[in-house]
Order: C-alpha cells, then sequence, then structure tokens
C-alpha cells in the first residue's frame, strides 16, 4: 500500500515536470500572482506586524479550542441553528445526506470547501439521487473534468482558455463562439443561475468561526458563495474545527491577510457573515442553517506540541504558490486533498504516516513556504519532524533501513569507509568508461538517468586532505 | 431551542481537551505593538480612492434631490425591467423624487426576484480603508446585494467609517449579528480570476456598484 502512493507521486511527478504545455501555464499563473501578493504586502504598512497579529489570535483560538468551539455553538443553536460535531468524514457526510433526504432535497449548490473535498460530499450525495452543483468558477470546471481542484484557491489554474473553451463544447451542450474568459464566464454564469433558483439546499463551507458573535465568514469573490447561502431553503455549513477564531474583530486583521495572501487583494469582494437562518421580518434567505464541525483527525493533532500549530492554517494558498516543487509537478501529482507544502505536512496526519511518508521528501527545505505564511507556521521544519516521525514508528522499507545501518557501521570503521569509498571510484570510472552511466546497471541511475555525470574524483577527501590541506 | 442528535460531541471534545494538556511553549514576540495598517487621516479621500481600485462608482451629491438625480440616471442607464428597492422611508422618498417610471418591487414584498435589473438599498455604513460597503440584513436581505447586475447604494457621509476595525466593533457594540442573520462587506463588483489569471467582472453577483454618497454640502 505505502508504495502504491508514493511510486505513483514519483511517476506523475516525472510526467507533469517535463509537460511543457503545464509549464507554461503554471509559470504564467504564479508570475501574475507574484506581482499581485508583492503589491498587496505593500499595502499594509507592517507585515511582519500583521503576520504576528495572526499568528496570535490562531494560537489563542486553537489553545482554547473546547471552550471557543463550545460558546460558537451555544451562540448558534440560541438562534434556532443546528450543530452537528462529526468525529470523521462519514458522519459528516451522512448528517448532511440525512438532512437532504428528510427535507426533499434534490439539487444542491455548493461553494467552495476544501473540507467537502477531504471527506468525499458530493460522491455520497450524488449517491443519493441528489444533484450537486459546483458553483465557484474554477470548482465548476474541475467538475465538469471530473477532477480534484488542482489548487485549494484557484482549482483550475492548470487550465488555460482554449481547454476550458473545449470541455463546454464538450459537456455543456452549447454553442461556444469564443475562448474569451468574460464569455466562458457568462456561459457558466448562465447554466449556474437555472441551479442557483431551483436548488432546495445550499453547502459553503467556511473561512473563519467567529465565536464570541456564534456567525460563520466566508470570503468570496464571484458572489457564488453570497447565492448558494440566500437562495436555498436550507444552509449548511460543513468546516473543519480548527477554523475557530476567539472575536469578530479578529476579522479586522485576518480578512485583510488572508485576501492578500491568497490573491494580493486588499479584502476579498464578498467578506460575509452568517449567524443562522432568516430571523422574523427578513426579506428572504435559508428557513434552516445548520453547521457541521468536521475533526477528521484534527484533534489528534493537537496533542502534539511540536505540530499543534499547523492548525492555524488559514488555507490562504500562499505555501502552494511560492514552492519550487509545486510549481514543477502541480497539484495533481501529490495525489492529496490538500496539495503543496501544507498539504504534505497534514495529510500525513489525516491520512496516515505509513502512506503519505513520501510527502515530506516533496520539498528542498528551502524554506520558502514558512517564510510567506501569513499565520507563521514553520512548515520545512514539519516536513523535517515528519521525516523523522515515519523512520521512528519504523515505516521506512527494510532496504532503507538496512543501507543506514551499513552506513552507520563504515561510519565508525574507518578502514571501511574509505575501502569503499575506493571500490565505489572504481567501478564507476569503469562504468562510465564503457559508457554506462545512466544504465540499468549504474548505481548512480536516479541521478545519471537525466544528466551528465559529475566528474570522479580521482582521490578521496581524506587523501588529498593529507597531502594538501592538512600540510598547512 | 433546536436539537441535534450529537453522539460524537462529547469524544470530540474529550479528545481536544485532553490534547490541549501538553503545553506549548509561546512564541516571542517581536512587534507585537507595532501599527500593521497605515492609519487613514481622510476617511473620504480614501474611500473614493479605494472604489476607483474596486471598480465602483462613487458620486458625491449635496442633497437628497440632487441624490435622487443620480439615481434617476442610473436607473436610465439600465436595460428594462423591474428594480427591487430596501423597504425605508427615505428611499421611498428618493424614488419618488426620481421620479422613475420603471416597476418598483419593494423588500417588504419579499425577495428580489430573478430577473431584477437592479437593486437599490442603504448601508449600515461605508469603509474607507478598504472602500467598502457594510450591509446586513436590514439592508433590504440577503438578496439584495447579490442578485441583480447592478446595486446601486445610498449612503449619507457620516455613515462612512475610517477602518475595518472600526466597522467591525461597531457590528460588535451595536448586536447586529443578533438582529440580522447576515451581514456582509462588500468591496467591489463581483469578479473572477480563474481562468488565467485575467480578471473578469460581474462573475454571479452584481457587475456595477453604484454608490451615491451625500455630502451635505
Amino acid at each position: 500500500m505505502s508504495a502504491t502512493a508514493a511510486q505513483r507521486f514519483l511517476q506523475e511527478a516525472a510526467v507533469k515536470s517535463a509537460d511543457l504545455v503545464h509549464r507554461e501555464i503554471i509559470r504564467r499563473g504564479m508570475e501574475s500572482y507574484d506581482a499581485a501578493h508583492l503589491k498587496g504586502r505593500a499595502r499594509i504598512k507592517d507585515w511582519e506586524a500583521a503576520r504576528e497579529k495572526c499568528q496570535k489570535i490562531k494560537r489563542e483560538a486553537i489553545n482554547h479550542l473546547d471552550r471557543y468551539l463550545v460558546q460558537f455553538e451555544q451562540q448558534v443553536i440560541a438562534r434556532g441553528g443546528h450543530v452537528f460535531w462529526a468525529a470523521n468524514g462519514q458522519e459528516a457526510c451522512s448528517y448532511v445526506k440525512d438532512v437532504a433526504t428528510r427535507r426533499g432535497v434534490r439539487t444542491v449548490v455548493k461553494s467552495k470547501s476544501m473540507v467537502t473535498e477531504e471527506i468525499h460530499l458530493g460522491p455520497v450525495l450524488e449517491e443519493a439521487g441528489i444533484k450537486v452543483w459546483e458553483t465557484d468558477f474554477g470548482e465548476f470546471i474541475v467538475q465538469l473534468r471530473n477532477e480534484p481542484p488542482y489548487h485549494i484557491v484557484t482549482p483550475c489554474m492548470h487550465l488555460n482558455r482554449r481547454q476550458i473553451a473545449e470541455l463546454f463544447r464538450e459537456k455543456l451542450q452549447t454553442e461556444i463562439e469564443s475562448d474569451d474568459p468574460a464569455y466562458l464566464m457568462t456561459v457558466a454564469r448562465r447554466k449556474l443561475r437555472e441551479a442557483f433558483f431551483s436548488a432546495e439546499m445550499g453547502i459553503s463551507g467556511a473561512n473563519f468561526l467567529v465565536a464570541d458573535v456564534g456567525a460563520i465568514a466566508i470570503s468570496t469573490n464571484e458572489g457564488n458563495g453570497r447565492l448558494c447561502t440566500s437562495l436555498p431553503r436550507i444552509h449548511v455549513v460543513v468546516t473543519g474545527i480548527e477554523k475557530i477564531i476567539p472575536h469578530l474583530e479578529d476579522l479586522a486583521v485576518l480578512w485583510p491577510v488572508l485576501a492578500t495572501s491568497g490573491t494580493g487583494q486588499g479584502i476579498t469582494t464578498y467578506s460575509t457573515l452568517i449567524g443562522g437562518a432568516r430571523q422574523p421580518g427578513e426579506a428572504d434567505g435559508p428557513e434552516e442553517f445548520h453547521v457541521v464541525l468536521v475533526d477528521n483527525g484534527r484533534s489528534r493533532l493537537l496533542a502534539d506540541p511540536e505540530q499543534r500549530e499547523v492548525l492555524h492554517c488559514i488555507r490562504c494558498g500562499a505555501c502552494l504558490n511560492i514552492c519550487p516543487v509545486f510549481r514543477h509537478i502541480g497539484g495533481h501529482t501529490y495525489g492529496t486533498t490538500y496539495p503543496g507544502p501544507i498539504g504534505s505536512v497534514l495529510t500525513p496526519h489525516l491520512g496516515g504516516i505509513a502512506e503519505f511518508k513520501h510527502l515530506s521528501y516533496a520539498s528542498s527545505l528551502c524554506g520558502a513556504c514558512t517564510s510567506v505564511c501569513p499565520v507563521k507556521i514553520d512548515l520545512h521544519h514539519h516536513l523535517l519532524q515528519n521525516r523523522r516521525n515515519a523512520t521512528s514508528a519504523g515505516a521506512t522499507k527494510m532496504s532503507e533501513r538496512l543501507a543506514f545501518r551499513a552506513w552507520r557501521f563504515a561510519m565508525v570503521h574507518p578502514a571501511i569507509y574509505a575501502f569503499g569509498g575506493w571500490t565505489m571510484r572504481k567501478v564507476l570510472r569503469a562504468m562510465y568508461g564503457l559508457g554506462l552511466a545512466g544504465s540499468i546497471a549504474d548505481p548512480m541511475r536516479p541521478w545519471n538517468r537525466h544528466r551528465t555525470p559529475v566528474p570522479l574524483a580521482s582521490e578521496s577527501f581524506r587523501a588529498r586532505w593529507r597531502k594538501e590541506l592538512g600540510a598547512n | 431551542m433546536a436539537q441535534t442528535d450529537n453522539p460524537s460531541r462529547e469524544q470530540i471534545l474529550n479528545q481536544i481537551r485532553s490534547g490541549l494538556r501538553m503545553e506549548v511553549p509561546e512564541a516571542r514576540a517581536i512587534c507585537s505593538n507595532r501599527q500593521i495598517f497605515e492609519a487613514v487621516t481622510n476617511p473620504l479621500q480614501r474611500f473614493q480612492q479605494e472604489c476607483v481600485a474596486n471598480l465602483m462608482e462613487c458620486t458625491l451629491t449635496a442633497n437628497s434631490e440632487s441624490s435622487a438625480l443620480q439615481l434617476a440616471k442610473a436607473l436610465q442607464s439600465l436595460p428594462a425591467g423591474e428594480v427591487f428597492v430596501q423597504e425605508h422611508p427615505s428611499l421611498r422618498k428618493l424614488t419618488a423624487l426620481a421620479a422613475s417610471d420603471r416597476s418598483i418591487r419593494w423588500s417588504s414584498e419579499g425577495a428580489p426576484g430573478e430577473a431584477s435589473q437592479a437593486t437599490v438599498t442603504l448601508a449600515e455604513a461605508l469603509i474607507a480603508q478598504t472602500g467598502s460597503i457594510l450591509v446586513t440584513a436590514s439592508c433590504g436581505g440577503r438578496g439584495a446585494s447579490i442578485v441583480a447586475p447592478c446595486h446601486i447604494i445610498y449612503a449619507t457621509v457620516d455613515q462612512l467609517v475610517p477602518d475595518l476595525q472600526t466597522a467591525l466593533s461597531y457590528l460588535a457594540r451595536e448586536r447586529k449579528l443578533d438582529k440580522n442573520s447576515f451581514a456582509c462587506v462588500i468591496s467591489g463588483s463581483s469578479r473572477t480570476a480563474d481562468i488565467e489569471k485575467i480578471l473578469v467582472q460581474g462573475a454571479h453577483g452584481p457587475r456595477r456598484l453604484v454608490v451615491i454618497l451625500e455630502t451635505g454640502k
């Protein structure tokens, strides 16, 4: 099992990093993000102070998670809303499915929510005969392609306009006249508007759960999140327990920082707060309001003092965008709901260290992710800790353990180490001489397969040291 | 009080509590007292600048007559069809002054129709720092600021607050989220950049946001 996910990852990474069309699309996307992000950061007077403030807010929330969750719950219930605590994805999905079937729901409109991807809510509802529409433009596109989102903020950033126009032509049974982005949006808008006005249930995520006022906060630019939570008669929020923040006023920093890190905007177009169903006297809004609080392995992370701060993540996507590995292999290669550095740190905790330990190595440890994280999560060190944890949990392969044992033996026996080095130099020289570099017989094959071999030293470092450097 | 069957609630809370017993050392605060955002010195000027950046239209008017004139102008520029207006004496007065011959659906009659050409509402506050409009469910409901392709906001200059912090404190102090099921900080027209990061205005919500801001001078 463990080999499968890791092998698939390596295979796809090799294919994707050699895909020049993909590279060009990502390069252009990331270049425009970089420019917007830098401009956005310049608008904030003291970016470092802002990051520290956000870190402080999230630390306070996570370190008193029980208290704030109960406070949030009480407020929602007092206004007539429902709060459901789901220990895992299955509990969350069956709760939503039960509400939907009980209320005769046939159509669901969804706004973007990574937690619903994590627990695979869409397929569960579809199996129950309920039509689910992803209404975020990017999500709508990847749903048509039967693909998971490529990126947690911009789900279809791996596609260009030509590919999207082609997709619409094939899937929407309408005449597609051009591949102009504005035109394509109009086509999707028309299609989704029917869904918005006919759906009985809207499902959204939440960017924050505000404890002191008992409201959820959702940030969307398109307004699809607004329609999903305004028009259908039932609104279900599916979110992780770690999204809690203590006070409404915390959003005065969190909203601008999330927008800046996510897209470079000063603030997201619609920063919405919802505390429940429609109140008497209000013109519109759902009649029912449900919040599903998903644990799914999160509470276990609290007991890990080294990595508790991983729960501070506000899912802005900045670490994905800056990561040199993500930029080359793309989002789908990770094979996880959350790709990029945060996904590589988090997935082993949610999905098991044995199956996902290879993700800890999908990093050059350059630390770029840590440097941009708006809540100051020490991402690259957490990757190192995951490597250590996988090893001490005995999740490594027998061959790897034997190799390290042999290496350790050689390190404490200098004569054997020297002999090993000498043999290796001789063997490699002979092999390169025969033109076998990179061949199946070459022990350096993983490197030499795609590269010119590194020139071999004529003698060992210790010999040179004795002769030249040690002489002084 | 709503009853929801919650078999896992205690188990999750217990796991959280037992996890939290592990102490995590505090990080050293380096810049705790530093000012994060530039203070807004001239709110009106800042608001107008940010409106331009957010691709919103903001017109300053001296009195309700000239506000009505601006409203009439905005309505004239729209295709034929119904307009949705928040039920409020000031908007009754304004629409009467604007004397448009369009049919009006008032928020007291329910939600805006799918084919509304525009919505006209008040705001709870205007935020200079981000060029935003703060609305709640009292401003004609939830659909009033999202369903139609054009949203017209009628506000007065005394509603202008310098920054988000002030606006959120106002929401908290006045217990606005107890009295309303919904609030939203709107900062520009509905948009997307999902295709090749190219900005497209008018995604699912309004393409146009028009702020008629009465300054009284």
